[in-house]
């Protein structure tokens, strides 16, 4: 009796020592575990959500296997299928890594291209800003673009990809606005027929140049240029400075414009504010006319006036003035002597249209 | 009856060594559960994103333990127990550091925005004093324009901390604060350049 108490004892002892006791796992089991966070942090659940949903249920029931094998008494457990099973998903793995890496590749060349192409588009903007003295609507949206661009890149840096889309899309917004505020400024140098207006004029003015044998000048407000014109044939060309609002075509006093049309000299002053002046006949017939109907149509202020005092002037072509032509005072001691009161002067807008560049705005967007 | 009395005894002491493991941890699961949800909650996924992953690993490994003894005949959860213990105490203790993690972020995300403002500041200041000379008033213009867009971007920065999108306030604060700045150095320059011509 006692040996069979003893007995018991023992075995008892024995079966709790090994029921205890932590079994002994195959080594891909850790491996397996620390495959997983790298997946993690490699950003598995966001570039490749379906296939890292798959291996983590590969994992599960590994793992499930692998318990069932540790529940049994030690002699009894077999872990071949196990270690099978999670060399397999090893191998899931490694290959979720690469497809990983690869799609983030893919994602930042994709932004990088998308940026870039919105960073052109700004650049484009830009630069079309320097034709215009009337560019605040435009580059204060370029400004919010820029910001939102530069943040774009630092995420880009740092791969912070579903961060960076809707930047993109807030880039792409500011840009339109900057371009539906740019178009409107320049919407007239894209209509062919107020294009093909300013080139009659601007050909009627040279033709009336040759077939009378004088001298006229031509105001190029897009090009910036002031064309002297003797006997049908161009003689020098000068650069200009504009109104505040210099693309707009005269209305009212105060508007700032520069006004579009033929003109004549009817004052040289030599003695101007702005060094030499000749002073123009704005209103003409035709700016009465637009004037009584803006008038009528409400479009201008009940008490404004047509306004007057339209010149050529020196002083410089970097400055904005209240709509009048503003050149160099060396330019102005070449013009001056040529011109006499009654010398032509025709303003326009533009001898060539601007459909193209804004269609290109728009062609080469993100 | 001494025999009998013996292995009655031996008897009790078996089943009652085994009986003391063979409940389910219940309570120290959903404790943990709770605990780590709580930290969750107070934002550990956008301030420690990676102990709060950490935590449910050894969550799971918690789980894992106690489905291994649950199958077992001799069930013992000593062990589940104390790793499930330990997941509650560390989701407390990484919940207890994110008030102060949230407010460095709101501290750095305000300095950024005053940084900012003073960039925008020093860069309108300086354009109003601008001297309009020979080839930089188109120029004094534009910078103009350009700092009208940064003031308005300025206004979101407000925004994204009233959000609690201090990250992003940063970010977008040392943009702006960037940008206001190179204003400033061209609105030198320029002051420099008609300086130098007079």
């Amino acid at each position: 009796m006692k040996t069979a108490f003893f007995a018991s004892a023992l075995f008892l002892c024995v079966f709790c020592s090994s029921s205890c006791q932590n079994p002994p796992v195959p080594p891909e089991v850790e491996k397996a575990k620390s495959q997983e966070n790298d997946l993690w942090r490699a950003g598995a659940p966001l570039y490749a959500a379906d296939e890292y949903a798959r291996y983590l249920e590969s994992l599960r029931l590994a793992k499930e296997k692998l318990i069932r094998q540790n529940v049994r008494l030690r002699w009894f457990r077999d872990y071949k299928e196990v270690r099978s099973d999670y060399i397999v998903i090893l191998g899931q793995g490694d290959a979720l890594i690469q497809k990983v890496q690869a799609e983030k590749r893919s994602q930042s060349q994709d932004f990088s291209q998308r940026l870039g192409r919105l960073e052109e588009r700004m650049g484009k903007i830009k630069a079309l800003t320097q034709l215009m003295n009337e560019h605040a609507p435009v580059r204060e949206s370029l400004a919010r673009a820029e910001v939102v661009s530069r943040e774009a890149q630092i995420l880009l840096r740092n791969e912070k990809y579903t961060e960076l889309a809707p930047k993109l899309d807030l880039i792409d917004g500011h840009i339109r606005q900057a371009e539906e505020a740019l178009f409107s400024i320049l919407a007239r140098y894209a209509d062919d027929s107020q294009v093909a207006r300013w080139r009659k004029l601007a050909d009627d003015t040279v033709s009336e140049s040759r077939r009378r044998g004088t001298t006229v000048v031509l105001v190029n407000k897009l090009a910036r240029t002031l064309t002297l014109v003797k006997k049908g044939k161009e003689v020098a060309v000068y650069e200009i400075g504009l109104g505040k609002y210099g693309l707009s075509d005269k209305l009212y006093a105060g508007d700032e414009a520069t006004p579009e049309g033929r003109y004549k000299i009817v004052k040289k002053n030599a003695q101007s504010r702005y060094y030499r002046a000749l002073l123009l006949d704005y209103p003409n017939e035709y700016d009465k006319r637009q004037f009584a109907l803006a008038k009528k149509k409400g479009l201008i202020p009940a008490q404004a006036a047509i306004g007057g005092l339209i010149e050529i002037h020196g002083g410089g072509n970097d400055f904005l003035t209240n709509g009048c032509v503003g050149v160099e005072n060396s330019v102005m001691d070449r013009i001056f002597p040529e011109v006499a009161v009654g010398t032509a002067v025709t303003i326009i807008g533009s001898l060539e249209s601007v459909d193209k560049i804004l269609a290109g705005l728009r062609i080469s967007g993100s | 009856m001494k025999k009998f009395s013996r292995f009655l005894i031996l008897g009790i002491f078996v089943v009652s060594l085994f009986s003391s493991c063979a409940k389910q941890p219940t309570q120290a699961i959903d404790a943990a559960k709770a605990a780590i949800e709580a930290a969750t909650k107070e934002g550990a996924t956008v301030y420690a994103a990676d102990e709060l992953k950490k935590l449910n690993d050894d969550l799971q490994a918690a789980m894992d333990e106690v489905s291994t003894q649950g199958k077992k005949f001799f069930k013992k959860f000593g062990t589940a127990k104390e790793m499930l213990t330990k997941v509650q105490a560390d989701a407390d203790a990484l919940k207890a550091t994110i008030p102060a993690k949230i407010e460095a972020a709101k501290n750095a995300a305000i300095q950024a925005q005053t940084e900012a403002k003073a960039a925008l500041d020093e860069a309108k200041a300086l354009l109003e004093k601008a001297p309009v000379g020979k080839g930089t008033k188109a120029d004094i213009m534009a910078m103009k324009a350009d700092l009208g867009g940064l003031e308005t971007s300025f206004a979101e920065v407000q925004t994204a901390i009233d959000g609690a999108d201090y990250f992003g306030a940063s970010a977008k604060a040392a943009t702006i604060k960037e940008k206001a700045t190179v204003i400033s150095d061209q609105v030198k320059a320029a002051i420099e350049k008609v300086k130098g011509k007079r």
